[in-house]
């Protein structure tokens, strides 16, 4: 079976190293990465990846926009956006699910359940 | 929790599920203190991952930070990501006139660090004990009333000398307290993120015409 592909979306750069190293427990995911909203517009659309984990809080274009934006793109709807967040108050929540996000997690990242969680969207 | 305890949780419940399912016999108390054992192993060591990635990228973060210019930030950023606090602020300690000066803060107001910036009460002890303050570890009687929202006040320490705080206040809404990775990264920054503060600030002076 191929390579699913996950593109990782976060400006920090400890985020994006400790969920690669996260993902590395497994081996069927390719990791790409992008650091705002605008750049992972773009990626999704060049790459077309099998995930998007997105952070909400980043400069240039918030993770909710990017969503919206990546959601009303044909070429790119189908893809399931997480977001990864801070932020866990209710009003982002509903926010984040209003942009179209498929699911929404909070930092700091639980191992088990972010792997169990793209399982449910990926596969073994 | 620590999310590999969570995970051996649900690998328990699975496999004495399907055992039943399968008709199969259930298991001889020997054997479930055999998998029982099996299971504490596995979590230690799951444990022990978990710990090791974060410091790994806590480290990654500080490194990178040398090179661009922003350890405060990078600070910030293992505390928020890592940790759960985006309410920081980072004070160093100027020894000879015993002066502490904000270096940096995020999601604290102006009016809140003024009242920390003389170094009173937790701050205080910080230093003249040369140890991390945890304000659940305090006599409650004794706390300022500006340390009501504080977390922790993290010593930073190079060669043994003081050289600055990290003030913790309130922590996400998410996070129900410290957890043990917590202490450690704590503990982590309190030399390196102390060590990565002095050569920053080397650096800055060096360049100065």
């Amino acid at each position: 079976m191929g390579l699913k592909k996950i593109l990782l979306v976060d400006d920090s750069c400890t985020a994006r190293l400790v969920n690669r190293m996260i993902f590395s427990q497994k081996s069927n995911y390719e990791l790409i990465s992008a650091v705002d909203g605008k750049e992972a517009v773009e990626r999704a659309r060049q790459d077309k990846p099998d995930l998007i984990l997105m952070d909400i809080m980043m400069p240039r274009m918030t993770g909710l926009e990017a969503c919206r934006v990546i959601k009303q793109d044909r070429s790119t709807s189908n893809i399931p956006v997480i977001l990864l967040t801070t932020r866990g108050e209710e009003s982002y929540v509903q926010e984040g699910y209003a942009s179209g996000c498929s699911d929404y997690l909070t930092k700091p990242v639980n191992d088990a359940e972010l792997l169990d969680l793209l399982k449910a969207y990926l596969g073994e | 929790m620590i999310g590999t305890a969570e995970g051996s949780r649900i690998l328990r419940k699975n496999s004495v599920e399907k055992k039943h399912a399968n008709g199969e016999r259930t298991l001889s108390t020997e054997e479930l203190r055999a998998r029982t054992q099996q299971l504490s192993l596995r979590e230690q060591i799951e444990r022990n991952h978990f710990l090791l990635e974060r410091l790994y990228a806590a480290s990654a973060g500080i490194i990178q930070a040398l090179t661009e210019g922003d350890v405060h930030g990078a600070i910030g950023e293992i505390l928020g990501n890592l940790i759960g606090s985006e309410e920081v602020a980072i004070f160093h300690y100027n020894k000879a006139d015993r002066r502490f000066v904000r270096a940096w803060s995020v999601g604290v107001s102006n009016d809140m660090l003024q009242q920390f910036s003389k170094g009173a009460g937790m701050m205080g002890r910080t230093v003249s004990q040369g140890l991390t303050q945890f304000r659940d570890r305090q006599n409650q009687a004794h706390l300022l009333s500006c340390e009501k929202n504080l977390t922790a006040s993290v010593v930073l320490k190079s060669s043994r000398e003081v050289v600055g705080v990290i003030l913790i206040f309130g922590l996400l809404p998410q996070k129900n307290g410290l957890e043990w990775v917590d202490y450690q990264l704590l503990k982590f920054l309190e030399t390196y993120g102390a060590l990565a503060i002095e050569l920053h600030c080397l650096q800055k002076n060096a360049v100065k015409p």
